[in-house]
């Protein structure tokens, strides 16, 4: 009899774990936050056909991102930074409110959410 | 001893940055089969590297940031064990006449050493293919990479009629940070 119940206790402990796999697994997007969405939605629009290098930004010699362009990058990054709990005057100081300093420390920030996220993941397997 | 003084004139020449992050955001439904290398972009070419071992890097349809699936390189070698695609062994050359196969974890290509200071991510011949499959989309393929390399001449865009293949880095101070788009 004692045997019978731990098997049915192991039954359900597996049935448990595989069900929380499988939630787990759908949640690499659904954990994300709103500014991270909208930081992967800003790097996706880069290649609408209104937002493609102009003939212009192609002559230049050089593969750096264009002001046009970066600037459709600092919302989505302002937003990612600020969600961090950093206060925008901070913000402000610390890049001297450049566009490129935004962008590359929203990326940072990007790249350190995803594998927290990732590594989450892992673990609850 | 001569090596040792290639190095310190390398290092000399050219500690002008460090290597900065490479993220592939592929957002086309094709895969992305392409190399993968890195030059020194002032004070002569060299070090040269390039992906060896897989020397074909594969980014699948739609695997970007948006999904985390974004395939990304921080450096040669921590690459290793945290990207989705990982290197176990470039290919450094560091002369015309000195090409060593280096493991990722090898002394020559560790964070903040010569070679990954004096070397910017550079360039990619790919080819794209129907998602899944060995069949290629013969004409979503080409060259590109950074078009400011003083080292190779390539263009920093492809257009094609089934999509587009974009290089471009945001830089600031000394850290560039290198995103190959593909839509």
């Amino acid at each position: 009899m004692k045997k019978t119940i731990l098997l049915a206790a192991f039954a359900v402990l597996g049935l448990v774990s595989c069900n929380n796999e499988g939630t787990a697994a759908n949640t690499v997007s659904s954990m994300k936050t709103p500014q991270m969405e909208n930081f992967d939605k800003a790097f996706k629009s880069l290649g609408e056909p209104q937002n493609r290098p102009t003939e212009e930004e192609r002559k230049r010699n050089t593969s750096e991102l264009s002001d046009r362009r970066k600037a459709l990058l600092v919302p989505a990054s302002k937003e990612l930074i600020l969600s961090t709990g950093v206060t925008e005057p901070e913000m402000m100081r610390k890049t001297g409110g450049d566009m490129s300093q935004i962008i590359v420390w929203a990326t940072q920030i990007y790249m350190k959410k995803s594998d927290e996220i990732r590594n989450n993941i892992k673990t609850d397997k | 001893m001569k090596k040792i003084l290639t190095l310190i004139g390398i290092a000399a020449a050219s500690l002008a940055y460090s290597q900065g992050i490479f993220i592939i955001n592929n957002y086309s439904g094709y895969d992305f089969h392409g190399s993968l290398s890195a030059n020194n972009f002032a004070g002569g070419c060299y070090p040269y590297v390039h992906a060896l071992n897989p020397e074909t890097i594969i980014a699948p349809a739609y695997s970007n940031m948006g999904n985390s699936n974004a395939i990304i390189y921080k450096n040669y070698r921590d690459q290793y064990t945290d990207s989705l695609f990982p290197i176990s062994q470039w290919s450094v050359t560091t002369s015309p006449t000195n090409t060593q196969p280096r493991a990722w974890n090898h002394a020559a290509v560790m964070p903040g050493g010569t070679v990954s200071d004096n070397t910017r991510w550079s360039a990619t011949k790919f080819q794209m293919y129907f998602a899944g499959t060995n069949t290629p989309e013969t004409f979503f393929s080409g060259n590109v990479g950074n078009n400011a390399n003083p080292c190779v001449m390539i263009d920093n865009l492809i257009t094609t009629q089934y999509g587009t293949a974009e290089w471009f880095t945001i830089t600031t101070g000394t850290t560039v940070t290198t995103f190959l788009e593909i839509h």
